[in-house]
This record gives structure tokens, sequence and C-alpha cells, in this order.
């Protein structure tokens, strides 16, 4: 254990350069030079100053082999619970750590390339950098009330980000609308940690302490805990039956969908299960449970996706997709698997929805693919990238979501769950096929209209070239040992996983299944949509999945309406009855003093009549008492 | 034996011309009765040993404030319109003395409660020795009561006077 | 035999008539004058009392009673000649300008 206060450096220099921002915004506006040079400066230099850090402690980690920790105080010290605010690296924060602080980092380029001159910059920025000082608050936690800190961290930068342009009500009850199904989860989250502490809080609350003592809970209340910190991942990654605000969540800016619902945020909730290894690998009903929710999610996000028409929808069902393998990998106990899934797809996700970024704003922000087409020879520099990056999500090799994703899959079939391997191949199948919809309706399908092309700005190539390269590598650093690597990944990871072993035969064979079926999607893609962007019909199904199952309008019904009406109800009580019964007594008082004036009636043989009245009361009771 | 008789004779008579002072309509009659009340009581005052305040009483109370009462009821000429009609008195009248009866009763059994002495007649209060006091423990109160009465007189001069020329 | 007892009891009677003069009449006038018939109970009070303890401070005091009273006589005498010349009415009931003025909130 060595410590390095570099870790809190991470945090505070884009909490610092966030802060900043706030507090010019205040002050200036963004509408002369000395401003336009000192935002961008503040926007970007923040993560990259975070980067370099991660950079060196990432490097300190590999040379000394060991956990970096950093203690700043004491938060709370009360009998029986104590909290430390303090921070730890190791291999596995370390993990999300590299491709949080990268990926962010070009994330932010693309930004200020996307955001221009936009007079609200500074606000953008500063929510931005925020969002990533809660983020790396979140990974470099040492306990899970830190992580919590940042887990609430980025459900508030979510939000405001959502939201960015509240002038638009939609865009506000989006962002409310995520806000709210993430405190549902949040809900789920904190009953865990409730119980946790309740079990085997004394002695210590981090995560090396909460690993020790783990065995200590009884086995009732494993399966509970372990259920209620995946509610709180069910709301945070968007799966079943918490997933309706990632859709309209895409009413934020491009770079926002880009960095928060593709590459980041979302991925906090596997991680969070990942860092509860110990726990979950106790719980093993429990993870078959996450597995079934994972599996599930991923079908029917692939299902919606098939009709939608929207681009960055698309894209945003695809991340709830590929967050349900996640989630199948981490709740069967490949939870290096599922952590490799994070880091690929971090990668080509972000391209995909910095491509897609790209387009609309090429088109003068069209987002309807269906008003889009033939592109390919317009741009073919995007064309180019964004064909690596849908054949990686696709699990064709050698691009990095090939091993990612085959590492699943065979651990799927291994685990012996083969329901669940039939659903997540189906899934694959599905991915491949409307991932190349959209492509291929975008860039190849003829077009319906001419379109006036803005030209691309150098910045955003750059980023998305910087991507590109990392897609194309990326996959190497877990080289499976059937192709002659080591895991070296995994195995660096040090994490509990469950290893089956499986014949190389069967290796081959489940390689060569799941490869086919990514390809049989692809083809069947071509054949519909090379000549025309017409979706064919399904037949009856298809009105379902093109309003996506009705879910929303299902959970209005049962769920916002009553709602409603309960609060009507209790508005209701709180105006006629509480409100009445209080003007009731003030009114009564009223009263009793407008009929007391009668007594003063300016007679003065009334006054005496009182009087006499008194006197005789009096005389009454003392002659009662004797 | 005498002085029992005298007694109920002068409370009879008190009582009765109270009770009347307060039944009449007409003032005059009220202030007829009230003086046959102040007679009374100044003779009760006598039967207490009192010479010098029964003469003062009979003086004073009965011969000037009564008179300046008969005086102002003459001065108002009071018609019959100017009265006010009351068409209860006799209702309300029993209606009050029931209200008060429990007061009253109250103070005539505690009075009952205590142990006095017999009445004997004696010249208790006679001019000198009243004057002695006075003129020696109440000499300030004494003085006092001249500037109340030099007050009252100026001020009823000014009450009473015409109006003239004053907004 | 009479002793001091039945003296404070006529005055406590005579007193009782005085209270209810004051509340029942509305004649101005006689209002007035049970006002007096009270104070002279309370001086029947202090001269028997003055007999029954052989003090003469008893009648002493009731003699500034007179005094007090006599110059009382004159200002409400007074008073009322104001009164009647400005209302042309004894009834006390009329003069009731000090009252509540009824407001609605």
């Amino acid at each position: 254990m060595i410590e390095s206060s570099l870790l809190i450096w991470v945090i505070v220099s884009v909490a610092l350069s966030s802060l900043t921002l706030m507090l010019l915004t205040i002050y200036n506006k963004y509408n002369n030079d000395i401003a336009k040079s000192i935002y961008p400066l503040l926007g970007i230099g923040g993560p990259f100053i975070s980067l370099l850090f991660s950079i060196f402690l990432i490097y300190t980690l590999l040379i000394n082999e060991t956990t970096l920790y950093y203690k700043a105080f004491t938060w709370l010290d009360i009998e029986g619970f104590t909290i430390q605010a303090s921070l730890m690296l190791d291999p596995l924060s370390a993990a999300m750590l590299s491709f949080v602080s990268f990926v962010g980092f070009i994330i932010h380029l693309y930004a200020h390339a996307y955001m221009g001159d936009d007079t609200s910059y500074p606000r953008f920025f500063a929510w931005f950098n925020l969002f990533m000082a809660a983020m790396f608050l979140l990974i470099l936690a040492d306990n899970p009330f830190m992580l919590f800190i940042g887990w609430e961290g980025v459900g508030l930068c979510s939000y405001l980000l959502i939201s960015y342009y509240f002038d638009n009500e939609e865009n506000v009850q989006a962002g409310n609308k995520a806000f709210i199904l993430n405190r549902i989860g949040d809900f789920g989250f904190i009953s865990g940690l409730a119980l946790l502490f309740l079990y085997i809080g004394e002695s210590g609350l981090d995560f090396a302490s909460l690993e020790a003592n783990v065995h200590l809970i009884p086995s009732s209340a494993i399966n509970l805990i372990a259920f209620l910190l995946f509610v709180g991942a069910i709301g945070k990654s968007a799966q079943i039956p918490l997933y309706i605000w990632l859709p309209d969540a895409m009413a934020g800016p491009t770079p926002v969908s880009a960095l928060i619902h593709a590459a980041t945020m979302v991925t906090a909730g596997v991680y969070m299960v990942a860092r509860f290894h110990f726990l979950y690998a106790m719980s093993e009903d429990i993870g078959l449970f996450i597995a079934y929710i994972g599996a599930f999610s991923a079908l029917l996000a692939a299902l919606i996706a098939l009709r939608q028409d929207d681009i960055k929808k698309i894209l945003a069902y695809s991340t709830m997709s590929q967050l349900g393998y996640m989630f199948m990998a981490v709740g069967l106990g490949a939870y290096s698997y599922g952590i490799f899934h994070v880091f690929t797809h971090a990668f080509f996700k972000a391209l995909l929805f910095m491509g897609a970024g790209a387009i609309i704003l090429a088109l003068h922000h069209e987002q309807n693919i269906k008003k889009m087409g033939a592109l390919r020879s317009k741009m073919p520099f995007l064309f180019s990238v964004m064909l690596i990056a849908t054949l990686a999500i696709s699990g064709i090799p050698p691009f990095s979501g090939f091993f990612s994703k085959d590492a699943i899959l065979n651990h799927l079939f291994a685990s012996g769950h083969f329901d669940i391997f039939a659903i997540a191949l189906l899934t694959a199948a599905l991915t491949s096929y409307y991932m190349f919809r959209l492509l291929f309706i975008v860039f190849i399908s003829p077009s319906q209209q001419e379109h006036k092309l803005l030209p691309q700005s150098q910045l955003i190539k750059l980023t998305l070239s910087i991507l590109t390269i990392g897609i194309v590598f990326t996959g190497f650093i877990n080289l499976p040992v059937f192709f002659g690597g080591n895991e070296n990944y995994s195995i660096w990871l040090n994490l509990p996983d469950m290893r089956y072993g499986l014949s190389h035969l069967s290796e081959i064979i489940l390689l060569l299944v799941n490869v086919s079926f990514a390809l049989i999607g692809i083809l069947m893609a071509y054949a519909h949509y090379k000549d025309s962007s017409v979706d064919p019909s399904f037949g009856a199904i298809e009105k379902w999945i093109k309003n996506r199952f009705y879910i929303d309008e299902l959970y209005a019904i049962l769920i916002v309406k009553p709602i409603g009406y309960l609060s009507h109800l209790i508005v209701y009580i709180d105006e006629q009855l509480i409100d009445r019964f209080i003007h009731l007594i003030s009114s009564s008082y009223q009263r009793l003093s407008y009929y007391s004036d009668y007594v003063q009636n300016g007679n003065v043989r009334y006054y005496a009549l009182y009087m006499s009245v008194g006197i005789v009361s009096i005389f009454i009771y003392l002659g009662i008492q004797g | 034996m005498l002085s029992s008789i005298i007694f109920f004779i002068l409370a009879f008579a008190t009582l009765s011309s109270a009770i009347g002072m307060i039944y009449f309509r007409q003032p005059i009659n009220s202030a007829l009765s009230l003086i046959v009340t102040l007679l009374s009581i100044a003779g009760l005052f006598a039967l207490l040993g009192g010479s010098f305040l029964f003469l003062v009483q009979i003086i004073i109370y009965a011969g000037a404030v009564v008179a300046l009462i008969l005086f102002i009821i003459m001065f108002l000429n009071i018609k019959e319109e100017n009265l006010p009609d009351e068409p209860y008195k006799g209702r309300w009248i029993l209606a009050m003395a029931l209200l008060i009866s429990p007061f009253t009763l109250y103070l005539i059994s505690l009075v009952n409660k205590m142990e006095f002495k017999s009445l004997h007649l004696q010249d208790f209060g006679s001019i000198k020795d009243v004057g002695m006091k006075l003129y020696t423990d109440w000499v300030l109160p004494f003085e006092m009561i001249s500037i109340l009465l030099l007050i009252a007189l100026i001020g009823v001069v000014i009450l009473a006077r015409k109006e003239k020329g004053r907004d | 035999m009479i002793d001091i007892g039945h003296f404070l009891i006529l005055a406590i009677l005579l007193f009782s008539v005085g209270i209810v003069g004051v509340i029942s009449r509305r004649n101005i006038f006689v209002m007035y004058m049970s006002i007096e018939l009270m104070l002279n109970a309370v001086n029947l009070i202090l001269v028997a009392l003055s007999h029954h303890f052989e003090d003469l401070n008893g009648q002493v005091m009731a003699i500034m009673i007179i005094a007090i009273a006599a110059a009382e006589a004159s200002i409400f005498l007074a008073l009322f000649v104001m009164l009647f010349k400005n209302a042309r009415s004894l009834d006390a009931n009329f003069f009731d300008l000090l009252k509540q003025e009824k407001h609605n909130d």
C-alpha cells in the first residue's frame, strides 16, 4: 500500500475548473475574446490535467503492483459508525479510471468543437467538469459511502446536462424523468447500504473491511442486500424496469449523450457490482437474477431499436442492450469480462455518438435517419470511422468489441445457463442488424432529399480518429488463451471470476457461431436497406415494436396517474379540511369578539350589572366553600 | 328595651323609605324618600352614641345635599315627557334583588357568626372628643378635604357656566 | 336585645337596596340617590363598628365620607344639568356614546 496524494488531485483539478467556470459565468459573458480563450482553457485543461495524473497513477500502480490510497480526512466519527473520506486505486478502479479519464478528455475536446459559439458554453463546461469530478470520486472511492456521493453527483450532473436547454419543456421533463428514476434506484441502494452497516458496520466500512467481514452476514440477509444494491444499479444503468429515462435523455446535447449516457455514468452500475464482488460471489441466486435482468433488457432494447428512426435513440437503446451484456457477465461471475466489455464499449459507443453528432451538425440538426441518405460520398471519413465502430459493436474480429463480446458469450455458454446464452446470441444478431440498418440507411441507401452539408471541424475528425485507433487496438489487451494470449487484463484485475473450462473444440465452434450470427444480421440489413430506407414490415408485431411496447404508457397508467390522483387527494385534504379547520378556529375567534362587542354598550347600568354579577359569583364561591 | 323599640322603628323607616326611593317614578318623590332615609340613619347614629355625627348627618346630608338635589330637580323643569318610561321597572327590581341575594345572605351569615356585646347607650362621640380627634390625628385629611371642596366648587362653577363664545 | 350585629345587618340590606337601585332604574336621579344610599350604608357600618371597638376613628372616617359625598353631589348635579340641557332626556340608556361600534371585518 502506497500513499499518493495525486489521487485527490485527479478529482480536485476537474472540480476546481468546474467551480471556477461556475464563478466566472456569473461575472462574465461568453462574448469577448478574453473570455473565449479562458473558458476553453479551463474547460479542457481541467480534464487534461486529470488525465495526466491518471496516467501517472496507473503507471505507478503497474510498476509497484500494490494498491495506492489516500486519506483526506475523517468524515464521520460517531460511536460505531466511522466513515473516512479516502480514495483508493487498485486494478479495478484503475481499469475504470483509464478509460474514464481518456475518453472523457477526448469527448471534452469534441464538446469544445461541438458547442463552439454557444453563448452558454461556460455553463456547459462547468457541469461537464463537475460530472468528471463526481465520476472520479465514484471510481476512486474507498468505501461505499464515498462511492454513493459520486453516484449522486453523476446523477445530478446527468440531470443538469440533459435539461441543458431548459427553455424547452420537453428537455426539462426528460431531465426530471432521469433524476426521478435514478432516485428510485438510489432508494434500493441506500437500503442495501443500511443493511450492510447493520450487520458488519462496526468493524469498518471501507471495501477492504467489508470484504473481510462479509462472511459474518447471515445468509438470509445476503440475498436481500445484494438485491437492494442491484436495484440502485438498475436505476443508474437503465435496465428493466427503470430504463425509460435513457431514450428520453437524448434530449441533451450530443457530447452529453456520448460521455454520460454511453461511456461512463451508465457503466457505474456494472462497476458497483464488480466492486461488491465479494458480496455477489456469496449470493448466486441474485447473480442469476442479475443475469436474467441483463438478458431481457438486452433483448427488449434490441427489439425496440429495430424500428427507431431517431439516430440518437437507436444508439441509446443499443447502450441499454450492451449494458445488458455487461450485467449478464457480472451476474454469472465473469467480473473481469464484464469490466472488459465496459472498457471496449466506452470507445466504440462514444465514437458512434460523436459520429452521430457530426452528422447531425452537418445536416443542420436533423436527427431522423429516414431523412438522411447517401452520405457516404459526401462524408467518407465519417463513414469509415462509423463503419469500424459498428463492426466493433457487432462483434466482428479483429476489433475490440469482438474480444469482449465473445468472451462473455463463451462464459454464458460454459456456465450452463443455455437460456441466457440463447437470448444473448439472438440479441447479438439483432444488434448487428439494427446497427447496420443505421449505417446503411444513413450512408448507403438513396436519399430522399438534397442535403446541404456544413463543413466539418478538424477537431472533430481528430477526436474520432483517436478513438478509432483505440477500437482497433485495445482488443488485444485481453487476448484469450485460445488465440495465444494470456488474458493479461483479466489476470491483472484479479477478481474472483468463475472459471469454466471449455475444450478448444467448443471454443472454436462457439466463436464461429457467434461471428456467423453477427454476419447474418449484417447481411440481412444489407439486403433490406442497400436500396431503400423503407423498413420491411414484420407483420402484427411491428406496431408493438414501433411504439416501444407501450411501456411508457403502461408506467403512466400504473404509476404516474395514481400518484397524480393521490397528490390531488392530498391537496384536497389540505385545502378543504386542514385549511378550513384552521380558518374555522380563527374565524370563531373573530365571531366571538364580534358578539363580545355587545357587552360594551356604553350603558352605565349594565356595567354596574356586570360588576355585581362578578361580585356575586365570588360570594357564591365563598359561600360554597364555607 | 327602649333602645330595641327605637331601633326597630328607625330600621323599618330606613328600609321602607329606601325601597320607596328606588321605586318611585317621579324624582321628587324619590328625593323626599331619601330625606326620610337620611333622617332615620341620623337617628341610628344617635342610638350608637355618635351625637356629633347625628348633627352632621342632618345638617349636611339631609340639609344641604338633598336640598341641592331638590333644587336641581325643580330647576330643570322636568316634564312628563322628559322622564324615561320604564316599562319593566318592577321586574328589573325583583330580578336584581334576586341576583344580589347571595351576596347579601352571605354577608349576613358572616355577621351572625360574630359575637357582639349588646348595645349600651352612652354619649360616645361627643363634639369635643371628635373635634380633638379631628384636629390631632386627622388634621391632614381634614385640610385636604377643604381643598377638595374648593376644587368641587370651582369645578361646578365652570361646568354649569353658559357657553359664551367658546368653540 | 339589640346588638351591633343588627345594625350591621341593616346596613348590609341598605347597601343591597342601593345596588339594586343603581342597576334597575333608568332615571339618572334615582341612580344617583341610590349611590348616596350606598354611601350611607357604609357610614352606618363604620359608626356601628366604632361603637363596638370603642374607637373614635370610625366616626371621624364617617365625617370624611359625608364631606366627600357633599362635594361629589355638587359635581353630579352640575353634570346632570349639562346633560339635560344637551339631550333633553333623563334616560341613562340614552347616554351611550362610549359604546363599542359594530364593525364587520
